[in-house]
């Protein structure tokens, strides 16, 4: 047990490094997830653009935010669909550590992929713009920018695990892109949706991160209504709570799949 | 004139057209279109063109720009909706064809190519037009986009032309993959291109002129002015020069798509380098 334990940090930069690896050997991959982020927030950009600086904002925000969200469905739900694709979960199962160290390097790395694409998308709207962003505290901005991704991530973890028991991952990933787009308010402030969908949106760490980036950088800016510290609060407590989920959600995973031995399938 | 035993043998080979166009339109749902699974499609006609156009129709909302009101862009989008299965699945048959090995088979039938890829993509066409059917259906019933009695027939023709030049576009991103390593990106790129190029949010006048004419390159871009122009009671002659355009870049589009084929088939045989991903 404590040889496992001993293990698992080996394991999750092993898989760090070998995530990264297969990534710069094809890095054309990044394209898939940056390509309708970058089309989306154009298109939004030039709707946006005539009406106020501050929606244009909306616009780059966004669009960071869609690739990251992409990087998010899309690598999380390969993180263990590539096992169960090339066949390599049951050797890596049965492993002396933790699955969740393997998978854990890999979302690390989706993580930081997803922060790359995000400031791609950032970088080719800001350049359309043509004028410097109006952004008052770059700094802060690019801190909340980072809290986004990391809230993100988490997200990216839970639906990893909840991804092993339903054939539906790619149906989740391709059909509920945009629904995600519009329940967290990538581009626009949760507030013009429904009353009714609040309660959808909070529940993603994210939507909490994003509101605070809003709040504190944009100006004027009419966020929820318990200000910047509740979106923060909001966004620590929401990112455990999912960190915690996964975990318990992991080890269900594996006594899952040995006892079920649904583990390989084309079909994930 | 008399045939030759050997010619007519070969002959007696060679599938008739309609028995190839027929066998692959069939078949490729459960083999290079396999990707397209039920619950996909269903998820794609009913799901995702809602959930797109909902999420264009906020923007808009938010923009409150009067050149781009909520009933432009959602029409726009219904219209591009078409593109997930047309340009993103046809063009991924060709990765279907070589990671499940048939590619070489293919490369060697005497099947006539034309029935082939036309064959092939006759389902993805009906999958295009159901979806983009829905998406109008959502857009007057949800967004109340104006759509007038008497527009019914001008749209239909042009949502079937534009849909007949879309998979013309695909097979033409089909046989560009042919020279690629993977198919996959191109799709991915030509999927969304059109949602900035083709019109589907804004007007093609807010782009620099070097876009804009990229952006009249894509067939997308003449059915979206096209079905616009029909619910607007353009005149006939309007609709007919943008009919005529989209029917054009059908045509180039499949004249294209079977001459790369022949290219990159040449290129096949003499190199055997085709059937890489």
């Amino acid at each position: 047990m404590a040889a496992t334990t001993s293990l698992g940090p080996r394991a999750l930069l092993a898989s760090l490094r070998v995530t990264i690896l297969q990534f710069l050997a094809d890095p054309q991959w990044i394209i898939g997830s940056a390509a309708a982020p970058v089309v989306f927030a154009l298109a939004a950009f030039e709707i946006y653009r005539f009406s106020s600086p501050e929606l244009v904002l909306f616009a780059i925000l966004g669009g960071g935010m869609m690739s990251m969200w992409a990087q998010t469905l899309y690598g999380s739900g390969w993180a263990i669909g590539q096992d169960r694709f090339l066949g390599t979960l049951e050797p890596t199962l049965g492993a002396p550590v933790d699955y969740i160290w393997v998978v854990g390097g890999r979302v690390i790395w989706n993580t930081v992929s997803g922060l790359l694409g995000g400031a791609v998308v950032v970088g080719v709207v800001a350049l359309a713009y043509g004028r410097p962003l109006p952004i008052h505290d770059p700094l802060l901005f690019t801190l909340l920018f980072v809290l986004v991704m990391l809230a993100l991530s988490t997200v990216g973890l839970l639906f990893t695990a909840i991804f092993v028991y339903s054939r539906y991952a790619g149906f989740v990933q391709n059909i509920g892109e945009f629904t995600f787009y519009v329940i967290t308010g990538c581009m626009f402030p949760i507030l013009i949706l429904p009353s009714w969908t609040r309660p959808f949106s909070l529940a993603f760490p994210a939507t909490w991160a994003l509101e605070a980036l809003r709040a504190a950088t944009f100006t004027p800016y009419q966020g929820l209504s318990w200000g910047v510290q509740g979106d923060l609060l909001g966004t620590l407590v929401l990112s455990l709570a999912y960190i915690v989920v996964s975990i318990g959600l992991y080890r269900r995973v594996v006594h899952y799949l040995s006892d079920t031995g649904g583990g390989s399938s084309d079909d994930y | 004139m008399t045939t030759s035993p050997a010619e007519t043998g070969r002959m007696k080979l060679r599938p008739s057209f309609w028995r190839n166009f027929w066998s692959n339109a069939i078949f490729a749902p459960r083999t290079s279109l396999s990707f397209m699974r039920f619950d996909f499609i269903v998820g794609q006609i009913f799901v995702l063109s809602f959930t797109q156009m909902l999420f264009f129709a906020y923007v808009a909302a938010l923009a409150q720009n009067a050149t781009t009101p909520v009933s432009y862009v959602v029409v726009g989008n219904a219209v591009a909706t078409m593109t997930y299965a047309t340009v993103f699945a046809v063009c991924g048959t060709t990765d279907s064809e070589k990671s499940s090995g048939t590619m070489e088979h293919l490369l060697v039938s005497p099947a006539n190519r034309i029935a082939l890829y036309l064959g092939r993509g006759l389902v993805p066409l009906l999958v295009a037009l159901a979806t983009v059917s829905v998406s109008l259906t959502y857009a007057v019933y949800v967004f109340h986009a104006p759509f007038p009695a008497s527009a019914v027939l001008p749209a239909i023709v042009s949502l079937v032309l534009t849909v007949v030049a879309m998979v013309g576009f695909g097979l033409l991103l089909a046989g560009v993959a042919l020279w690629l390593r993977s198919s996959n990106q191109l799709a991915n790129i030509f999927l969304f291109i059109g949602f900035v190029l083709a019109g589907a949010n804004f007007p093609l006048s807010y782009l620099p002129v070097s876009l804009q004419w990229a952006g009249e390159l894509l067939p997308l871009t003449w059915g979206i002015a096209a079905l616009r122009a029909s619910l607007a009671g353009a005149p006939t002659s309007t609709l007919l020069f943008l009919w005529g355009m989209t029917g054009l870049e059908a045509v180039v589009a499949y004249a294209a798509a079977l001459g790369l084929w022949q290219v990159f088939e040449r290129r096949a045989a003499r190199t055997g380098s085709i059937v890489r991903f």
